[in-house]
């Protein structure tokens, strides 16, 4: 099978990087072990959030929560995507200090999409929260996403553009032949001019077959999922110094998050969960909002993601090797950033360029220059 | 922390049997129960019943009796109204009770799920006042309780049990409709020589029809296209039978074509799996003493594959015997000598077993929606045709159709459309349930409140006891 580039991965990077490449007229094959978002596309917490961005990927996430709120549309199918704004919660006056610090920093860059809120605002947004908490910061644009329906959205967008997606094929080599990356999967071979690595919380083995090596380490971010309640939350919630992520559906379901991990075993494709740790989750979500005390877990999943040591991910050109890019290490939030980086990629791969700065996301940052 | 032996998820006729084999040569087991008494479905309250006479239940009801005093006698720790919620083969065992959350640590696991009914997704099946005969059979072994002039349709022999149970209690029954189609006999015929070697449970299934027949219960035959009436609230059964259509009023329906394993533990600890074309149901892959894919993972009873109560028992006591060898308490010789009996007997029940499934196959017009609103979900709503709207799309794995539509992600974890959607998939992709598969399942398996979770502790097998 014959393409201009080969994607390897079927999330949300890899399906959206098909979509951006595709509508510009590139023959485009995705390469997908198992089916479409099947690890962390399809499984995330679905939060879309520019609040809280590190530095560096602030100009990138800005720039993709632009297309989110369009992206249905611009797509033809639905992602879920519901703006209801996002709030980190303050839980005292050293939260509040860890905020004023922040915006000061975020003015100097010329950021203004993050507005400290007081005491009685947060109470307005949210009646139920733990009246102990002393205010917050927000961001207007925020909100969430349904990760498969996002992910799917993209792969049927590239799909109508000519994309191949091929499920259930995994990579099994990968070489640089004259003009030609070589790819041989599961049960048949793919040859391309130009390779992109969306793989994810395996890239690093994708990435030592391009000729990069990469600091890359994987790990289960744990999720629990009320049956439905009433509504009482209307925006995405964190909290400023606690491990707290949660944010109602429509439907009436509370996703509760926070970043406490599983056990990622990437070897056999599965996590498990560590349930002591998802007691401490359920105990602080109760803390900061006690009408959720009875509510009732349906489920409890984790997925595997990968992280870079410095939670930044990976985001630019391979340096081993021509004709090959790289996007992964989104390092548990990456859901959001995906319609940009969709666009990035193609941008590399089509004109060798992005008008976006990519010094912090290259793969050989963390390469000794001296012993 | 002192651990367990043993833990034994499940106190029907599998687990007890277990249970007391295990306990006779001195390992230290836990038994984690729902109920307030050891029994199982099948033996529900039947050391308590609220009923004045149990007789009317029949013999094999009563008879559990014996084996649950015999249970309750065995030198185990058991945790009665233990709400098991996850088992990990970490051999950890969370489970809740009196709204607390515990953690168990075990050498070896027995799972005992069990069965559920088969659900017959016929148009109007989610409507109140339709349940399934199973559903009969708790209110009046717990409760005591009866719905007069309700229907009964499906096929097998708990169908008939329940009816010949009402009519013994004197209670109307508006009509049995039967869907057994005339086919099946002439299918199970080859087979009915091997199973006559079974004669008296032969008899006794014969009798309980002549019982009914006798009763003068309007009694429809090969029975099809079943449609229950009703907007808000059941209010009939529409079928066709004889060639003609019937229209029967009932407020209560009671539906039931066979049981299935119960997967949804066995699923979410990812054993391996395999599609049985006989009983048309997933069941654990298993060896002949209940081991799993997984060594320290036992699994004993239906559900492990229906074999009924007796082959319940049986299994029991097979899967306790491997597992003291694998303690080290019963060289393997030993073993074998004494699981002889009961593997003979398990052989020996089989051609009966084979017979009844062949009787009582049913049919794959009941066993699958026809009609494009007909709910496959019932927890998240989802109809026929928006599922197949969902693989339209793409979706063609039941995992990424559950996260396309939400069938599946409700409270019941797919127990409801798990092997519907195995058995459509299927069809629509014109491969084998095997290469279909089943929904990758999660904990917790039944739902549980963040108050329940946060207060979590640790069980010693010291303590315990």
């Amino acid at each position: 099978m014959n393409a201009d580039v080969l994607i390897i991965g079927g999330g949300i990077q890899g399906c959206a990087t098909a979509y951006h490449l595709a509508r510009q007229g590139a023959s485009v094959v995705v390469l997908e072990k198992d089916y479409i978002a099947r690890h962390a596309s399809g499984v995330n917490a679905g939060g879309v959030r520019l609040l809280g961005r590190d530095m560096a990927e602030v100009p990138l996430s800005k720039a993709s929560m632009e297309m989110w709120q369009t992206l249905s549309d611009d797509l033809g199918q639905d992602t879920g995507f519901r703006r209801q704004s996002m709030i980190n919660i303050a839980l005292d006056e050293a939260d509040m200090e860890t905020l004023r610090q922040r915006k000061a920093m975020m003015r100097c860059e010329g950021y203004t999409h993050e507005r400290i809120i007081s005491r009685d605002e947060l109470r307005e947004h949210l009646p139920h929260v733990n009246p102990d908490c002393v205010g917050g910061v927000t961001s207007d644009l925020d909100g969430y996403a349904i990760p498969y329906m996002a992910t799917n959205a993209f792969r049927l967008a590239a799909e109508r553009h000519g994309a191949q997606i091929v499920a259930g094929e995994e990579v099994l080599n990968l070489r640089r032949v004259g003009d030609s990356w070589l790819a041989q999967g599961t049960t048949t071979r793919f040859e391309a001019d130009t390779v992109v690595n969306c793989a994810g919380a395996w890239a690093d083995r994708i990435a030592l077959m391009i000729g990069d090596n990469v600091p890359l380490s994987h790990a289960a971010p744990m999720l629990m999922i009320t049956a439905r309640m009433p509504h009482f939350a209307k925006p995405v919630v964190g909290a400023v110094s606690r491990q707290l992520s949660f944010k109602q559906f429509e439907n009436g379901t509370v996703l509760i998050g926070g970043g406490a991990k599983g056990f990622a075993d990437r070897a056999n494709n599965r996590t498990r969960l560590d349930y002591s740790k998802l007691a401490n989750a359920a105990r602080t979500a109760v803390e900061f909002f006690p009408i959720m005390r009875r509510s009732a877990i349906n489920r409890m999943w984790a997925g595997l993601e990968a992280y870079m040591p410095d939670n930044l991910p990976v985001i630019g050109p391979a340096v081993n090797a021509t004709r090959a890019f790289h996007a992964f290490g989104f390092s548990a939030h990456g859901f959001q950033m995906g319609p940009v980086v969709g666009q990035v990629m193609a941008d590399l791969v089509l004109n060798g360029q992005s008008s976006f700065v990519l010094d912090a996301f290259r793969i050989d940052r963390y390469d000794r220059k001296v012993l | 922390m002192p651990a367990f032996d043993c833990a034994i998820v499940g106190a029907g006729p599998a687990g007890m049997s277990a249970a007391i084999e295990l306990a006779k040569r001195g390992a230290r087991i836990a038994v984690l129960d729902r109920g307030r008494r050891a029994g199982g479905q099948i033996y529900r309250a039947v050391t308590d019943s609220p009923l004045p006479d149990t007789q009317v239940l029949g013999s094999d009801y009563t008879e559990g009796a014996a084996l649950v005093a015999a249970f309750e006698q065995a030198d185990a720790t058991h945790f009665t109204q233990a709400d098991v919620w996850h088992v990990g083969d970490d051999s950890r065992i969370l489970f809740s009770r009196q709204g607390e959350t515990h953690e168990l640590h075990c050498r070896e696991i027995v799972l005992c799920p069990g069965a559920m009914e088969r659900p017959m997704p016929i148009p109007g099946w989610t409507l109140p006042g339709v349940m399934t005969a199973g559903s009969a059979q708790v209110m009046l072994k717990s409760d005591a309780t009866v719905a007069e002039g309700a229907i009964f349709a499906g096929s097998g022999p708990l169908l008939y049990l329940i009816v010949a149970q009402y009519l013994r209690l004197g209670v109307p029954v508006a009509a049995l409709v039967d869907t057994t189609p005339r086919s099946n006999y002439f299918d199970a015929a080859p087979m009915l020589p091997r199973a006559l070697r079974r004669l008296p449970l032969l008899k006794k299934g014969l009798s309980l029809l002549r019982e009914i027949r006798n009763a003068g219960v309007p009694f429809f035959r090969g029975a099809s296209a079943l449609q229950v009436l009703g907007d808000e609230h059941a209010i009939g059964l529409r079928f066709i039978a004889g060639g003609t259509s019937h229209e029967i009023g009932a407020r209560t329906i009671f539906l039931h074509h066979g049981v299935q394993p119960n997967l949804n533990m066995t699923r979410a600890m990812d054993l391996e799996h395999q599609w049985n074309p006989e009983q048309l149901c997933w069941q654990v892959k298993s060896d002949a003493f209940g081991q799993t894919s997984v060594p320290h993972v036992s699994v004993a009873g239906d559900g492990a594959g229906i074999v009924g109560a007796d082959g319940a028992r049986a299994a029991g006591r097979l899967t306790a015997l491997n597992i003291l060898h694998r303690l080290g308490r019963l060289p393997r010789t030993d073993r074998d000598n004494a699981a002889a009996a009961d593997l003979g007997a398990l052989a020996a029940m089989a051609p009966f077993r084979a017979f009844i499934d062949r009787l009582y196959r049913p049919t794959k017009a009941l066993r699958l929606p026809n009609v494009p609103t007909t709910l496959v979900c019932r927890c998240e709503e989802q109809s026929l045709a928006q599922l197949r709207a969902g693989f339209d799309q793409g979706a063609r794995d039941p995992n990424a159709l559950k996260m396309l539509t939400r069938c599946g992600m409700g409270p019941c974890q797919g127990r409801q459309c798990g092997h519907v959607l195995t058995e459509l998939l299927s069809d629509w992709r014109g491969e084998p349930a095997e290469a279909v598969g089943y929904y990758r399942l999660r904990s917790p398996q039944r739902l549980l409140t963040l108050d329940e979770l946060s207060r979590f502790h640790a069980v010693s097998a010291e303590a315990a006891e």
